[in-house]
């Protein structure tokens, strides 16, 4: 329901006059007319305070005086900056110091890999379990101080954990980049594998728990590629350069096996 | 400016009580915390009892959708919450304060308040004036830009009821609402209680007696599990005789309840 | 002086966008511009004045204190809107508050619905499938459909502030959505 409002017509001042004073009864249809065009109408409100009873503007003159008192006498108002409420809402404040271990994890490989370069390729192996620490950490009970009131609000689910794995992507991916670059390993056979374990990560993660999978995935991919690669002094077949095209349909496929099992992540409590 | 009503929202309502929770049965950990609790709470203020570990929290976060029940049927709003139920229309009703509720340090009151007012999807326009008014009900304006870190229990305490009820929720789940509290704090607690109460649905688990003869419109007492006793406030104290323990007549029910419980459950 | 023609010129928007950087002339321009408006609308939806002094200070603290948040989202009908759902909604708590004790002082009925002959022209600006609902219209259901439609009152708001229970506001909603059908067809 939408009113006809024709900006260039104004109500009579004799009708303001009369819907100024509470005495007057004013019939139902002009009252609706009257209260929706003052609220856009600066012009009729000025003629409004002018046609104030008296009693109403004795009551406005004790509410004055009144806000004179309280303004005094509280907080002043505080410039909100704007960032601040995208900050809050993707940041988790708890993610800074896993996410700095992570770092550190990459660069120590790079020097490793610098002062060491008979080793296959430590920044490869490391990639795909690089985000890991950080999506199992990004919404968990334990290190989520907020966790138990996040869970119960209707933003709690796959959203919501995704925006948090980005915030942790956001981290990981320019830093796996730049290690990448140092050490010349194709940016390809970084990124992509460490995109399919996070999918990976969540897609598990919904049956599992995201904890569990994430530990689970890790342990599984140090135990079958990275401690035979560094052995045997072998990059593994996976991580070849060829395999970009695999890795890119593993993540989609598991993006969307995450996708359809969305409900699940409404109650993580059931797995965390 | 005028607003579109919905059908939705004046379609007449087809459920008789808001908390509604039939043979619940809720795990905590491994154990059997809340076993085949029949509840009906509507509008008012119910407070709950009942000594430690006799499942209040537990039924608390099942309530607040936390925790998925074990077994049993639980009804919010109308809508069945165990099961695959779509939790997000029921969630945005509710309110709730854990009793040991975390928060992040460096938000100040109004960003806390704010971050949970848009994780309950309330309109964006509307946030600022919603957190305003929370804020204002609880009487933390003072310090509605003070980061969180800086202030006293009570204070968090305050700061943590005004997000679970800066959504204007229809069913309100307080779990030690007043641990902190100093008694003039407590009796402002009470008079806010009282305006939910009007019309709302709010459960209050508290250790204290008094609170909960004060405020309560209703009591609900539990005891491992399974509902003791429902009444009135008045009801509780008629439990009690002179020979029961406890320093107030609302005590004395209470511990007359509980005793004939534990008589009847042959321990 | 410049300051106060940069004041006069200066939109309630852009007003409370000063009062959110603590400019206590901004906030006086804001309260002489818009006090008399509140004052009018408040005033038609509760008989008690110490209540709608009260409301209507609690209104204008919260603007003070808020205006920051307010600053930096775009609400729809601006900052005027604004004030008014603030007042809305202290409106409802003081009602809520006085729920408690005894009646709500609610506003008599409004008897008449159609103009008078020399306000004719004055009923289109509301919309012909509007006025002739409020025609049709028992006065209850009109009192509901005003607090939701135009105050923008939810169905428990509305049944606080009118001190008839939800069921009842909804039904005479749907009475009233009726209505407007009918009209529109």
């Amino acid at each position: 329901m939408t009113a006809e409002h024709n900006a260039s017509s104004h109500p009579s001042p004799a009708v303001i006059a009369r819907y100024a004073d509470r005495e007057v009864e004013l019939d139902e249809v002009t009252v609706w007319s009257v209260e929706v065009h003052l609220e856009d109408c600066a012009t009729c409100r000025a003629r409004l305070a002018g046609s104030t009873t008296p009693d109403g503007g004795a009551l406005l003159a004790r509410v004055a005086a009144g806000l004179d008192r309280d303004l005094g006498a509280g907080p002043a108002p505080v410039r909100r900056r704007r960032w601040s409420r995208v900050r809050n809402r993707w940041l988790a404040g708890h993610l800074v110091p896993w996410l700095t271990m992570t770092l550190a994890v990459l660069a120590v490989a790079v020097l490793l890999q610098a002062a060491q370069p008979g080793l296959p390729s430590l920044v490869a192996l490391l990639a795909p379990v690089a985000p890991l620490p950080g999506v199992a950490i990004a919404w968990s009970r334990r290190h989520d101080p907020a966790w138990e009131l996040i869970a119960g609000t209707p933003a709690a689910g796959l959203a919501m954990l995704l925006r948090r794995t980005a915030a942790v992507l956001a981290v990981v991916v320019p830093a796996l980049a730049l290690a990448s670059n140092r050490t010349g390993v194709s940016l390809a056979l970084a990124l992509l594998p460490c995109l399919a374990f996070t999918a990976a990560t969540i897609a598990l993660g919904a049956f599992v728990g995201v904890r569990h999978a994430a530990i689970g995935l890790g342990a599984a991919w140090g135990l079958a590629v990275v401690v035979p690669a560094v052995a045997t002094a072998h990059l593994p077949v996976v991580l070849q350069p060829g395999s970009s095209g695999g890795w890119v349909a593993l993540t989609l496929a598991l993006a969307v096996v995450a996708a359809s099992r969305a409900d699940r992540f409404r109650r993580l409590s059931s797995h965390d | 400016m005028m607003r579109t009503v919905s059908a939705a929202e004046t379609a007449p309502t087809t459920y008789p009580w808001a908390v509604h929770a039939e043979g619940l049965k809720v795990r905590a950990g491994r154990h059997l915390a809340v076993d085949g609790l029949d509840l009906t709470l509507g509008t008012g203020v119910h407070g709950l009892l009942g000594p430690n570990g006799a499942g209040k929290t537990t039924l608390m976060r099942a309530l607040a959708t936390v925790v998925r029940p074990a077994g049993g049927r639980l009804t919010l709003l109308g809508e069945s919450v165990d099961g695959r139920a779509d939790l997000r229309r029921v969630r945005r009703g509710l309110g709730y304060l854990p009793q040991q509720f975390g928060f992040y340090p460096r938000f100040t009151v109004r960003e806390f308040v704010e971050y949970l007012a848009w994780l309950k999807e309330l309109p964006k326009p509307a946030i600022p004036g919603a957190v305003q008014r929370a804020i204002d009900r609880v009487g933390l304006t003072a310090k509605a830009d003070a980061r969180m870190k800086t202030l006293s229990g009570g204070m968090l305490r305050r700061a943590g009821i005004a997000q679970a009820i800066v959504n204007d929720p229809a069913v309100l789940l307080l779990d030690e609402p007043t641990v902190g509290l100093d008694p003039e704090q407590r009796l402002d607690f009470r008079e806010l209680l009282r305006d939910l109460g009007v019309d709302s649905c709010v459960l209050v688990s508290t250790h204290l007696v008094e609170d909960v003869v004060a405020a309560c419109t209703d009591v609900v007492l539990i005891n491992e599990g399974r509902l003791v006793h429902q009444g009135t406030p008045d009801d509780l104290v008629a439990q009690g005789g002179a020979g029961d323990a406890g320093d107030s007549p609302a005590e004395r029910g209470y511990s007359a309840l509980l005793r004939r419980h534990r008589a009847e459950a042959g321990r | 002086m410049i300051v106060k023609r940069s004041l006069d010129a200066a939109a309630e928007d852009e007003l409370v966008r000063r009062i959110a950087a603590a400019d206590r002339p901004a906030f006086d321009e804001l309260y002489r511009r818009t006090s008399p408006w509140l004052l009018a609308r408040l005033r038609r939806r509760c008989a008690d004045d110490d209540l709608v002094a009260d409301v209507m200070q609690e209104t204008y603290l919260a603007v003070w204190r808020a205006a920051g948040s307010f600053a930096g989202s775009a609400a729809a009908g601006g900052a005027v809107g604004w004030l008014w759902t603030i007042a809305a909604h202290r409106l409802v708590d003081a009602f809520r508050r006085r729920a408690r004790q005894s009646q709500v002082p609610a506003v008599p009925l409004v008897e008449t619905v159609a103009p008078a002959a020399e306000d004719e022209v004055m009923a289109g600006r509301v919309g012909q499938e509007l006025e002739h609902a409020l025609l049709v219209l028992p006065p209850e259901a009109r009192q509901v459909l005003r607090a939701m439609v135009l105050d923008g009152f939810s169905v428990r708001e509305t049944s606080l502030l009118l001190g008839v229970p939800e069921n009842t506001v909804k039904s005479r909603a749907r009475r009233a959505r009726i209505a407007l059908r009918e009209a529109l067809s």
